[in-house]
């Protein structure tokens, strides 16, 4: 950004000695005016957090999804109403045939590749093969698929063992990438130079400080193509000088508003803000697995939600920014509106402790995660185990950064978690938990109860039904009756509040969030005309 | 003298390994890279495969000497998480990082230099005192506060410089300013005390009694005999500037090396990590080394034997 290099030519032109004045100046206005069209061509965006994985195949954390979603598009997509649209596939279904489930796809027509490749079935069996490699980072959800067959070009169908209902959250998991391109370049050349079908293509990437992409004009999707000719990403970590680069119009739109900041943002002239609940859901989760544990008990379980006052945690650590849930928020799969939270209620707590044989409490050690995935999650992490501690079950607390909390969190890895720890889990948007109830309550340490401390053959039962339940209703009942079942037995963890995402952009900038990549991803985005 | 270099070059290389080692060692106790790698429905068998794959599963030592060998012809291994040479990572945001310390270092001693020499030659006087005033708050306040406070008065408030990021000199100013903040302090002292016992000594008072104008005495014989310690302070601190700016680097967006290395600790990629550590501690060795034999370019009397 060239705030001083700007100033410094206008105040200082050349001096001009015998020459008349005149053409020159001319001459530095239309310059001017040529490098103002230009410039006002440029979108300066600001995000927190970086990517590292920019290829879908290879991405792990949540924050490769935003990096993806510019260059990569899927079969499915959800609009910015949260409901989802055929994207890449022009029609599907779901059939049976003989004792196979068939998912048959026909893809839309004149989609093409950055590079200008026209987009076919070949391409996504192509994508099929590198994603259930097993070190893909996208192997599992490929779990009940047997094949995927290429009738021609456009046509192409996945043949499952089982039906499997989290493929439709996953917008049909698969992701649309260039065949021949990829043979040609390799690894090493998609990551450093992605190529997909989506709306902006790659131009330039310095790691850690800046990405740069343009319009790809042959766009298919006339609806959703930016409007905006070039856009520059910024990585700005401290939430300082990321607001501060945005107040003095170094940045035209930033990511993740401070919590406590929000408010005074909503009041600054020219400015738009928006706070949108997040595809994440918070929750305290419990080893329940070792029947000597006092947590094994759920009347310890119990006294656990009783002891936290989540709506003060919501109020005055995130300053409202936050959805409280008692399972599910409204919109997801299996919300029950008639499904309260556990009231805040220490003296309760202290009752069931003393009813599980623990009339002075219990001693147990509590984990909290110190990097910030969420707002203020470090504090929010403090302050429940504070809460805990002021009725009795007192934490030996342990803060983790991430590395250390995802390897405790995960059963397949070791050590293994032993008592309490603030975590969260992804649900997507719109919220499905089909997945994510899999890994917190299946007795299982593979993938199904990946990130479990519970063991209850009930619930093994009733979340692979989840998984292969394909009717829509049914889906729902069954997502419903799991929720309060796992809310009464305090089971796979216990949800406190969704977490919403703040953006903030100048009237400037026409933008309209659309909910891949936690809303940040850049469909409509314009300079406002 | 060669013999010197070479008797320091090569301690400069086993301090090198050395300190190689003590990362290579700490950064396996501190977790494990794959849970980071791989996405959160993958199996204990999944956990294996990878291991596998980065040869994480051999001994210790093993991959020790494995490493070390690989990095003699010149292969330092390749990012978990970027997939690309580890030292290339390194290398590319080594000139934001020798920009940034340069400036940092200019900016301490053009504050210090004048500091330390005013207060040790008006000592007692308000100059002094306010050097003192100055060297004392320099102290107490850590650089990313300072950068901090830059960014919202000069950048946000006044609008004269950038908040973040590279580019032109006025993105350097405000962390230039914050990494050189707290050295100026530590070089305004050095400089007074060294400046005070060299204004006391005899060739001073010799040269005060033939004539010669005190500021000649203080500016061209005085400054250049004090200067022996704050050389070794600037070797210190220039070589903390190039290996630990990571908090200003972080405050300012600056894509320097002590951040990505940091952050590469967070994320569990070790030969970033080592790659980073090898080319701090050859800065350290190197810059040292140059410290030692400025010494006695500036001090005849001293002799590398």
């Amino acid at each position: 950004m060239a705030i001083l290099s700007v100033k410094l030519h206008a105040a200082a032109p050349p001096p001009m000695h015998g020459i008349s004045v005149a053409p020159f100046l001319l001459g530095v206005a239309f310059a001017g005016l040529l490098a103002a069209a230009a410039e006002a061509e440029e979108i300066v965006v600001a995000f927190g957090a970086e990517p590292t994985q920019v290829e879908p195949t290879r991405a792990t954390a949540g924050v490769d999804a935003y990096f993806v979603s510019l260059f990569y598009e899927q079969l499915l997509n959800v609009d910015p109403e949260l409901e989802r649209i055929n994207w890449l596939a022009e029609s599907w279904s779901f059939d049976r045939a003989g004792a196979d489930h068939v998912l048959s796809v026909t893809l839309r027509e004149g989609v093409k590749f950055h590079n200008g490749d026209t987009l076919s079935a070949h391409d996504f069996r192509f994508a099929y093969e590198r994603q259930r490699d097993p070190m893909s980072r996208a192997a599992g959800r490929f779990r009940y698929v047997r094949d995927l067959v290429v009738h021609d070009d456009r046509r192409f169908a996945i043949v499952f063992d089982e039906p499997d209902a989290a493929f439709v959250p996953w917008n049909l998991a698969l992701w649309a990438v260039p065949r021949r391109h990829f043979e040609a370049v390799g690894e090493v050349g998609m990551q450093m130079h992605p190529v997909g079908t989506g709306p902006w293509k790659f131009v330039s990437r310095k790691p850690r400080e800046e990405l740069v992409v343009e319009r790809f004009e042959d766009y298919w999707n006339a609806g959703a193509k930016p409007r905006a000719k070039r856009l520059v990403i910024k990585i700005i970590p401290e939430d300082t000088t990321r607001v501060a680069a945005f107040k003095t119009g170094e940045v035209d739109w930033i990511d993740a508003v401070p919590p406590a900041q929000v408010q005074a943002f909503s009041r600054i002239p020219g400015v738009r803000t928006v706070s949108l609940p997040g595809p994440n859901n918070l929750y305290i989760g419990m080893h329940a697995t070792d029947p000597r544990h006092p947590l094994a008990d759920v009347r310890v379980r119990r006294a656990v939600a009783h002891a936290i006052d989540v709506d003060a945690i919501v109020e005055y650590v995130v300053h409202g920014q936050g959805i409280r849930t008692a399972q599910l928020a409204p919109g997801s799969v299996g919300y029950d509106a008639a499904l309260e939270p556990y009231p805040y209620d220490p003296d309760r707590s202290r009752a069931l402790l003393a009813e599980a044989g623990y009339p002075r409490g219990i001693r147990v050690n509590c984990y909290n995660l110190t990097t910030p995935r969420e707002p203020n999650i470090k504090e929010v992490g403090e302050a429940v185990f504070a809460f805990l501690s002021a009725a009795g079950i007192r934490c030996r607390i342990e803060q983790m950064e991430y590395g250390a909390w995802i390897n405790l969190l995960r059963v397949a890895s070791r050590p293994r978690m032993d008592g309490i720890i603030s975590a969260m889990w992804g649900h997507g948007l719109p919220a499905d938990p089909t997945d994510a109830w899999s890994g917190h309550l299946h007795t299982s340490t593979d993938a199904w109860g990946r990130n479990s401390y519970h063991s209850d053959p009930m619930f093994d039962g009733l979340v692979e039904s989840l998984r292969t339940t394909m009717d829509p209703g049914a889906r729902y009942r069954l997502a419903t009756r799991i929720a309060r079942l796992k809310h009464e037995q305090v089971a796979g963890g216990l949800p406190t509040y969704r977490p919403m995402i703040s953006l903030a952009w100048r009237d400037k900038i026409a933008f309209r969030p659309w909910p891949a990549a936690g809303w940040r991803s850049m469909y409509e985005i314009d300079l406002a005309r | 003298m060669r013999r010197y270099v070479l008797n320091r070059l090569w301690q400069g290389a086993v301090a090198v390994v050395g300190a190689l080692f003590i990362v290579f060692v700490a950064q396996r106790l501190s977790g494990d890279p794959v849970a980071l790698l791989l996405p959160m429905d993958a199996t204990e068998a999944d956990f294996e495969a990878m291991r596998q794959a980065l040869g994480l599963d051999r001994p210790l030592p093993v991959q020790f000497v494995v490493f070390l060998r690989d990095a003699l012809t010149g292969d330092f291994g390749h990012s978990y998480l970027w997939n690309m040479p580890a030292m290339d990572l390194v290398l590319e945001r080594l000139p934001a990082t020798l920009e940034l310390a340069l400036a940092g270092l200019v900016f301490a001693l053009a504050l210090a230099v004048p500091l330390g020499v005013l207060s040790a030659v008006h000592r007692g006087g308000w100059i002094d005192n306010a050097a003192k005033l100055f060297a004392m708050l320099g102290q107490a306040m850590p650089g990313f506060w300072v950068g901090l406070l830059l960014i919202v008065f000069v950048a946000v408030q006044l609008q004269w410089l950038p908040a973040y990021g590279r580019g032109t000199v006025g993105h350097l100013i405000l962390p230039a300013i914050a990494l050189g903040w707290y050295p100026v302090a530590a070089m305004t002292r050095t400089l007074r005390s060294s400046m005070l016992d060299i204004l006391q000594s005899d060739f001073v008072r010799m040269e005060r009694a033939i004539g010669l104008p005190e500021r000649a005495i203080v500016w061209r014989f005085a400054l250049r005999n004090a200067a022996v310690p704050l050389v070794t302070l600037i070797g210190v601190y220039f070589a903390n500037m190039l290996g630990g700016a990571f908090v200003i680097e972080v405050v300012f967006a600056w894509p320097g090396v002590g951040r990505a290395v940091v952050e590469a600790v967070f994320a569990r990629d070790f030969p970033v990590v080592q790659a980073g550590v090898i080319l701090a501690a050859v800065i350290f060795v190197v810059v040292n080394l140059i410290v030692d034999l400025t010494y006695g370019l500036i001090d005849p009397r001293i002799r590398h034997e």
